[in-house]
């Protein structure tokens, strides 16, 4: 088959090599796409409500190489929640001592 | 009733002799005192240095968001830029590892705790792991399987799942289902796990209910500190990593407690064998294999220390210099001979800010000729 089809085996060792790393590295992977909406939202959070900057400010502050599809920041809750990669999250306002803070991922609803 | 003159000419003398106390020592009260310096060519060079035309839209260059300066406890220089401003409490990023040693230092002061104590005696998760000790978290050299790296491999960094993923839950428990790679205190590897622990460990130490108040009730109070705000993570660990935010004034105030070894007035606020500590490099760290300009680690501040087969990191600023470093180029720098403490806030996204630089300018622009 090798000498038959040598694209074809290429192509095949490949998938089973990404496959084979893809299921090693299966917990980063999954955590991955997370990443940039969880990021924006608590660094965005605490841009506006910690630091008490101005929010075109923050809007530049929080921006990074992966773009965010969605930033809501409820000033009257002053929770703050960013979309990217498929993923939502959220970080809220807790108090003048405690900043803010990323709520736990099943408390976090996508924007309707 | 006639009084001696004897006993007169005594009280005066005494009364003088303690005013001129008061105004050799200055120290912070509401506010700080200030001492402003004209204008130098000097100081010309520092702020090109430091406030060069500010790049918002790319983000590149030297982008400090606060410079001050405090000489012998008064405020010689002070200057914001961007958003900033004096009453700002700035993200100060892994400043806060500093922040904790030093909290961690009045506990020490208090008998909560012994450096060579294992930490599951103050955090009963890390059983898995007997011979880490508090010490050795300190010293950023738990021998963890750690990986510390940010926005350039986020994939597989340990921090990045720690703060924002995988780990946000419970960041001292996210670190301690981390591996054993190598004996304890053999290794220094960078980690935010071990602060966090560290973190973790202080509740045990001062007790849950004394906890969530303590960095105020301990260091932030005694030192007039009005703007710090500390962020926790779900399970209520100050989040020592990253998440403390102070006012550049503010921060100064902790750099003074440590430029007098840790001595607030007339209280001795940590023992001087704290900041000993603090200020000794681990034993173990190879300085050689450093890149150029990476301070030293000592007990959780980073040193100018001048280790043998290798030039000192800051070879503009004096070898008893000592820092707390953060992200995007956070520092307090604390030059105890020269009695200068300087913040910086910034905002540095590219790697074009070097700490020797600033240290340089600073020094030529307002260090006074020592005594000797």
């Amino acid at each position: 088959m090798i000498r038959r089809r040598p694209l074809r085996t290429l192509l095949l060792v490949s998938v089973l090599l990404l496959v084979g790393l893809g299921w090693h590295n299966r917990a980063h992977l999954q955590a991955f796409p997370d990443i940039i909406s969880a990021y924006t939202a608590k660094e965005y959070c605490s841009c506006r409500y910690v630091m008490n900057n101005p929010a075109p400010y923050c809007d530049g502050y929080v921006s990074q190489y992966v773009p965010v599809s969605q930033l809501l920041d409820d000033q009257s809750r002053k929770r703050v929640t960013a979309s990217g990669l498929g993923r939502s999250n959220s970080a809220v306002w807790l108090g003048p001592r405690q900043g803010c803070q990323l709520l736990p991922a099943a408390s976090t609803s996508p924007p309707p | 009733m006639p009084v001696s003159l004897l006993h007169w000419f005594g009280l005066i003398l005494a009364m003088a002799s303690s005013a001129g106390l008061v105004q050799a020592e200055s120290w912070p009260a509401a506010d700080w005192p200030l001492e402003p310096v004209p204008a130098s060519p000097a100081i010309a060079e520092l702020e090109a240095y430091a406030f060069p035309a500010r790049d918002d839209e790319q983000r590149t260059g030297v982008r400090t968001d606060a410079l001050l300066v405090i000489r012998d406890g008064r405020v010689v220089y002070e200057r914001y830029a961007g958003p900033t401003r004096a009453a700002t409490p700035h993200l100060t990023w892994s400043m806060s590892k500093s922040l904790l040693a030093t909290t961690l230092g009045v506990a020490y002061g208090q008998g909560r705790f012994q450096l060579d104590a294992p930490v599951a005696q103050y955090y009963p998760p890390f059983a898995r792991h007997p011979g880490i000790k508090v010490g050795h978290l300190l010293n950023w050299a738990s021998g963890l399987d750690w990986r510390e790296d940010y926005e350039y491999a986020p994939l597989k960094s340990s921090v990045v799942a720690m703060l924002y993923t995988r780990g946000r839950a419970d960041m001292a428990a996210f670190t301690a289902a981390h591996a054993d790679a190598v004996a304890p205190g053999t290794r220094f590897r960078y980690s935010s796990g071990d602060s966090n622990v560290l973190s973790a460990a202080l509740k045990g130490m001062v007790g849950a209910e004394a906890y969530a108040d303590y960095p105020w009730t301990a260091l932030f109070e005694p030192l007039g500190i009005t703007s710090a705000v500390w962020e926790t993570d779900p399970a209520g660990t100050f989040i020592a990593s990253s998440y403390a935010y102070l006012s550049a004034r503010d921060l100064a105030r902790v750099g003074l407690l440590m430029q007098r070894d840790g001595r607030w007035g007339e209280q001795q606020l940590l023992p001087p064998a704290w900041v000993a500590f603090n200020r000794t490099p681990l034993a173990t760290y190879q300085a050689q294999t450093a890149q150029a300009g990476d301070a030293v680690p000592g007990g959780h501040w980073w040193l100018n220390a001048e280790l043998p087969g290798a030039a000192r990191p800051w070879a503009d600023a004096p070898a008893d210099a000592f820092a707390a470093l953060g992200h995007w180029g956070q520092g307090l720098y604390v030059l105890p001979t020269e009695k200068l403490v300087i913040v910086r806030y910034a905002d540095d996204r590219d790697a074009s800010f070097q700490h020797n630089q600033l240290l340089k300018r600073v020094t030529a622009a307002f260090a006074r000729e020592v005594q000797p």
